[in-house]
């Protein structure tokens, strides 16, 4: 934003009493997404580097499960005490990253080799705990986007672990719809707010648009995860996201003040229920479509793209899904097409556009 | 760079907003939709999520390769939404939303129904023959329809053609299939495609100006580029000792472009990330196992490269924006 532009919104602001005093001089801009996805995968690359160095001067460090952990241990405290130290150097804030990301990798290593004798389901809970602590005490947020994004796939893993699969993308959505519904109520947390935001709605697209194909066949392979309580709990699970996804949007309807009856009320009912019952059988839609209005409800841009780039996604994958026949996926599209379609020349009846284009 | 939400956002972390008036301060800086982006919003949503998922049925359907139904009754299931669609077009025109909408339908059902011919009729066509005929039957549709999402279909199906075209064809020209040359071809279609595209936008074309669509192109042709470089770093067997050296091409075009002329940070942090990514393969390869030292010496490297290349990229933003003032 230009500097000019920057002052007549600050005078926009200060005439609705809402700032005071002078314009802030310009801070850093705020990272767009591309580069924290920049940094964070040379910050993995630079990981890998570091992880060869430890492999390489302790050899038997590697080949002993408890040194792993101490060490991961103590490369996630140094992590932690870097990014304290040195909050605004761009050089020790990747060096942070990489170094945390070399004493999770060790943490894994040595966990994945003491629970050979336990179960995933332990695995799992110790790698959650791992990533809440290190988004509470590292001040960075990137790393909190990581760590938030990695806890989230830690409980989606004990999900599917405890046979109940069918509900991990209610879940996971419904995790993330609270984060960013409230996310200009609790303004003083707001930077946390939105970095578990960001991490779990990256968790929300994977679980969603490869809804857990890959991880079901690992665990069941292992003995876990097998569906529970046969096919009515898989139906309570679909059906878990259509609430979810309606839920949503009643709550979005209230946050903007707006009556259930009216005609936006009713429209935004409508093609939520239409989306959801789709995710009855085409479980993604739902995910993908909450993430792209939630981000448009608050104004962000990466987020509606993100809800975009899903539900595109989600298509293509929707393709090879091999739970129903290629004929049901087309009826099933072209019904939900034909309803969304019919549900825009309704929208036009019970909100009409408006004549002319009024701006707060 | 930055937009009215990240700027407030900004403020309410220094404090600068009066508790309690975040939602207040969006609203008035214009952050958050109003009641006609929203009811614009729903329409385009409705509209282009119907749209979409009545096509895909259409390809879904005959994919499933219905066998009780007969010839004529497919074709004409396939043809009458194609002229359905077409009808609608003359109907709204291209310069309204569902118009273009429609377009782009039809330009996905005619590759339904090229399949479809190609299926019942067992034409011995090669799936590459069926991707390139469908871009050649959409290509006066995507002239005409002015929509950069139709033209990212036709590159992509182009895309398609030719990569298939290389796997059905690698054996029969006597030599070892060779990835590389594939991706020689992708590369230069993709880096032309993004110079034309460019080039055309520069000339006054408005609706080739949104630059999601040229950032796909351009993340296309660097990744192509990088990996080539790569196969040279690694000395692959197929490697044309090539890649390095255009790559380094590619590397100073992009700078030229995007940061002396056009100035698209996104660009630029691929740029950023590729040459990080080619330094590390450079010093990388020589390291051995044991070598505690070059790996300690590389990871530290990476990490100064990217932190550098943040700051460079995050000075370009900031630059900017004082500089548009």
């Amino acid at each position: 934003m230009s500097s000019t532009t920057r002052a007549m919104l600050w005078d926009r602001l200060a005439k609705a009493s809402l700032v005071e005093g002078a314009l802030p001089e310009a801070g850093e801009a705020a990272s767009p997404w591309f580069i924290r996805v920049m940094l964070g995968f040379a910050g993995w690359l630079g990981a890998l580097f570091l992880l060869g160095f430890v492999g390489a001067a302790f050899v038997a460090i590697f080949r002993d499960a408890s040194s792993m952990l101490v060490l991961g241990g103590l490369a996630c405290a140094a992590a932690v005490a870097i990014y304290r130290v040195a909050p605004k150097s761009d050089f020790m804030a990747q060096f942070g990253l990489a170094v945390s990301f070399a004493g999770q990798a060790m943490i894994l290593v040595g966990l994945a080799d003491v629970f050979k004798r336990f179960n995933p389901t332990q695995f799992a809970v110790c790698f959650m705990l791992l990533e809440a602590v290190l988004f509470v005490l590292v001040p960075n947020y990137l790393h909190r986007v990581l760590s938030a994004l990695g806890a989230a796939l830690a409980a989606v893993w004990l999900i599917i672990d405890a046979g109940l699969f069918a509900f991990a993308p209610a879940a996971i959505t419904a995790a993330f719809l609270v984060l960013w519904l409230v996310e200009f109520k609790f303004e003083r947390h707001g930077p946390l707010l939105r970095a578990g935001g960001y991490g779990l709605a990256i968790a929300a697209v994977l679980t969603s648009v490869l809804h857990g194909g890959l991880w079901l066949g690992w665990l069941v392979s292992r003995g876990h995860g097998q569906p529970a309580g046969g096919e009515a709990v898989q139906w309570l699970g679909h059906a878990a996201s259509v609430l979810v996804l309606v839920g949503a949007v009643i709550a979005l309807l209230r946050r903007e003040g707006l009556e259930l009856g009216s005609g936006q009320g009713r429209v935004g009912l409508c093609a939520a229920l239409i989306l959801g019952l789709a995710s009855l059988k085409a479980p993604g839609v739902a995910p993908a479509a909450a993430i792209l209005v939630v981000g448009y409800a608050n104004g962000n841009r990466v987020l509606a793209g993100l809800g975009i780039a899903a539900l595109l996604g989600y298509l293509s994958h929707y393709y090879y899904s091999m739970q129903t026949t290629l004929l049901f996926k087309s009826a099933l599209l072209a019904a939900t097409g034909l309803a969304l379609l019919g549900a825009r020349l309704v929208m036009h009846r019970w909100w009409p556009e408006a004549k002319e284009t009024s701006h707060a | 760079m930055a937009n009215p939400r990240d700027e407030i956002l900004d403020w309410s972390e220094q404090g600068r907003i009066a508790p309690g008036r975040l939602r207040a301060a969006l609203e008035a800086g214009g952050a958050l939709p109003d009641a006609n982006d929203w009811r614009r919003f729903l329409d385009r949503l409705l509209l282009w999520m119907g749209t979409v998922m009545l096509a895909c049925s259409a390809i879904f359907f005959f994919a499933f390769n219905w066998a009780e139904m007969g010839r004529l009754a497919k074709i004409g299931l396939v043809e009458a939404p194609i002229l359905g669609a077409l009808f609608l077009l003359w109907r709204l025109g291209l310069e309204r939303a569902s118009g273009r909408a429609v377009l782009f339908a039809a330009a996905l059902l005619t590759g339904g129904l090229l399949a479809l011919i190609g299926q019942i009729y067992q034409t011995g066509a090669d799936t590459w023959e069926l991707f390139a005929v469908w871009a050649a039957a959409i290509l006066p549709w995507t002239l005409a329809g002015r929509l950069a999402p139709l033209w990212v279909l036709w590159l992509a199906l182009l895309n398609l053609a030719v990569s298939l075209y290389y796997l059905t064809f690698g054996f029969l020209w006597g030599f070892v299939f060779a990835p590389q040359r594939l991706m020689w071809m992708l590369f230069g279609l993709n880096t032309g495609a993004l110079v034309a595209w460019e080039a055309c936008a520069a000339a006054g074309l408005e609706w080739l100006r949104e630059r999601w669509s040229a950032r796909v192109v351009a993340t296309a042709s660097g990744t192509l580029i990088t990996w080539l470089a790569l196969t040279d770093v690694f000395d692959w067997r197929s490697s044309s000792h090539w890649g390095l050296p255009l790559w380094l091409g590619w590397m100073a075009a992009a700078y030229a472009a995007y940061r002396r002329w056009l100035k698209d940070v996104y660009v630029l942090a691929g740029g950023v990330l590729s040459a990080i990514v080619v330094i590390a393969a450079l010093f990388g390869k020589s390291l051995s196992h044991s070598d505690a030292g070059g790996f300690l010496f590389m990871g530290l490297v990476i990490i100064g490269l990217s932190a550098a290349g943040g700051w460079w990229l995050k000075s370009v933003i900031n630059e900017q924006d004082g500089g548009a003032a």
